[in-house]
């Protein structure tokens, strides 16, 4: 063994690096990028959970609940007035929690004091939610009864629980469809920016491109290729979560997958899009940590949006791995049909639009200068 | 008149202010084997390029079948097969898989796909590497498979980009035999090649240099106008080629 043998390919390797100036940038962006996304998201505390507060009591000690709700950053509280439809609330009005004091909470509380234990009476809160996801539900139960032990008083209050969907949903639950989606994700946007740069590098893009193959045709045979792909996924994953982990599927299995194989499709359009940026195979590599980074760490996947800082909150909302988690969870946990998720719907339903008309301008650049 | 498979009238392609190709006029009749000749970097590729309708000239005419390229490529791309540099070939598909994707992209039946597999097989001497994923295939195997891609879907017209490039003397000397026995079938081939003796086996050729058509003719017409010009007793192609680009420009014929 020769030292300056191992010098000569050391140096050679570093000259390459430096000569790919792309791969040189990703290098140095991928750590900046991993370390500010996962630096921010494991710091970051559930925050701006959309609470309706209702009163119906309206005393010194429900305002005094009120305060304290109102006072922790975890929520943001709309105070209702009358008689409310909790379920419209949380389903149409975008709340993930409605809390409302009935009336005679105060006097059901004090009661309590006035008869000792004679009495079994204690003031009652109905808090209806949202359960779909399980960090938002152990945040606003944790919320509330701070709020209730900031009373002071040590008195007895029981909180009733209404679950929107009539489910107890545990992280798994909510986590299988976010992994459907980032499994299909992940795979379908890198295979196909490898393969796209794979034919413009072999030269079989030049080849194709003068057979009577059209754009469209060339995106749609990548489309059916990855939405079977994705279908295929999509089972491996339901059954391991159901066989495994005996996930909870509320919704239908039809609409799932659906989903599923919607956001495959602009996920291949993604591919499409990134191919352009790289020449090389070891350039498309460096795509892996661009894709996945953002999808794991901004999507709501693992931990809610409501989680991440405000300052990275809007990068969220940029990523398509965000809208495919909400209507993916809308559609199986909530048992709700896609359209009835709207953001979620019209997220991905924009993703797959917006990427797949860009790869076809793309792919006719592409062919030029293949050409 | 008989009308040119392939022509170029005094066609230019600009990179920036870089001339790659300029003011090249040339061609091609049916029958013929026309070779372009010339170092890396005169502009073989580009200039063939235009004329597949790959890359749109900057200006002059590309013309393919009598259609202008590349606006009226979708009319003729059927008729025509193109081998491009690189050899263009699917490396995780095997020989047979790779031959019947370009079928099929071309609308072949798999019958028909099937049969016409098993003549271009024959004809490359590839029958036992039917199953073979291509990149475990020699680089002179993979050269063959890529012509045959090229051929599969029958075209009249044969476009072919240094289709020898980095084969061995003796293997060149075989893909000759494939060019002279697809043009005994009918086949228009245009070929570029930087090998100057390979221009030799041409009916025709063009000698290229820094985006110039220099000298064009049989390659009989062409030793004799060196012969003529240097003084030299029957020169070699390569010999031909230095004498007529020592020329001042503007020589082509």
């Amino acid at each position: 063994m020769r030292l300056y043998r191992i010098g000569a390919v050391a140096e050679r390797v570093l000259r390459q690096i430096w000569h790919d100036k792309r791969v040189l940038a990703f290098m140095l962006f991928v750590p900046v990028l991993a370390m500010i996304l996962f630096g921010y998201s494991f710091s970051g505390d559930i925050r701006d959970i959309r609470v309706a507060f209702v009163d119906e009591d309206a005393t010194d000690l429900t305002a005094t609940i009120l305060k304290t709700l109102q006072a922790d950053d975890t929520f943001e509280i709309t105070v209702l007035e009358g008689r409310v439809d909790s379920e419209r609330l949380l389903v149409e009005s975008g709340y993930q929690a409605v809390i409302r004091i009935p009336d005679k909470f105060t006097s059901l509380y004090y009661a309590h004091f006035a008869m000792g234990v004679a009495t079994s009476a204690q003031g009652e809160i109905d808090v209806a939610l949202d359960e779909s996801d399980p960090q938002i539900v152990s945040a606003v139960m944790l919320g509330l009864s701070d709020a209730l032990m900031d009373l002071g008083e040590g008195g007895p209050v029981s909180v009733e629980i209404q679950a929107l969907y009539g489910v107890e949903v545990r992280f798994i639950d909510s986590f299988a469809p976010a992994i459907m989606g980032l499994v299909v994700a992940f795979i379908s946007t890198i295979l196909t920016v490898l393969s796209i740069v794979r034919e413009k590098v072999d030269g079989t893009f030049s080849r194709v491109w003068i057979s009577p193959v059209r754009r469209a045709e060339f995106i749609l045979g990548y489309v059916l290729a990855f939405g079977l792909i994705a279908l295929v996924q999509s089972v491996l994953v339901l059954s391991i979560g159901k066989l495994v982990f005996d996930i909870v599927i509320n919704g239908s299995l039809f609409w799932a997958f659906s989903c599923v194989i919607l956001f495959g499709i602009g996920s291949v359009g993604l591919g499409t899009l990134l191919s352009a940026l790289a020449q090389t195979e070891s350039q498309a590599v460096m795509f892996f940590p661009l894709v996945l980074l953002p999808s794991v760490l901004l999507s709501g996947m693992m931990w809610p949006i409501q989680a991440i800082p405000a300052v990275l909150r809007p990068l969220s909302y940029l990523v398509p791995l965000t809208y495919s988690n909400r209507l993916l969870r809308a559609v199986m946990v909530k048992g709700l049909a896609p359209w009835e998720e709207p953001v979620g719907f019209a997220g991905v339903l924009i993703f797959v639009v917006v990427t797949i008309a860009a790869a076809s301008l793309v792919l006719r650049q592409s062919a030029q200068e293949a050409g | 008149m008989t009308a040119p498979v392939f022509e170029a009238r005094d066609v230019v392609k600009l990179f920036g202010s870089f001339r790659a190709v300029d003011g090249v006029s040339i061609r091609i009749v049916p029958g013929e084997v026309y070779g372009i000749a010339g170092p890396s970097g005169a502009g073989k590729t580009t200039l063939m390029r235009m004329l597949c309708g790959l890359t749109p000239s900057s200006g002059g005419e590309a013309r393919l079948l009598d259609q202008r390229m590349p606006g009226g490529r979708r009319q003729v791309e059927s008729r025509l097969g193109y081998m491009p540099q690189e050899r263009a070939v699917y490396r995780d598909l095997s020989v047979a898989e790779n031959l019947l994707f370009f079928g099929r992209i071309y609308g072949m039946t798999r019958q028909r796909i099937g049969d016409r597999t098993q003549e271009l097989l024959s004809l490359m001497h590839l029958e036992r590497s039917r199953g073979q994923r291509a990149d475990r295939l020699s680089g002179g195997e993979k050269q063959r498979l890529s012509l045959a891609c090229a051929l599969v879907h029958e075209p009249g017209a044969l476009l072919l980009d240094e289709p020898t490039i980095g084969l061995d003397p003796a293997l060149r000397e075989e893909f000759w035999q494939y060019f002279h026995t697809l043009n005994g079938q009918g086949r228009t081939i245009l070929l570029s090649t930087h090998y100057l003796h390979e221009a030799a086996k041409c009916s025709r050729v063009g000698l290229m240099r820094r985006g110039r058509l220099v000298a064009e003719g049989t390659p009989h017409e062409l030793t004799v106008q060196a012969a003529n010009v240097s003084g030299e007793s029957d020169p070699d192609m390569e010999r031909v080629f230095l004498i007529l680009t020592a020329q001042p420009e503007g020589g082509a014929q």
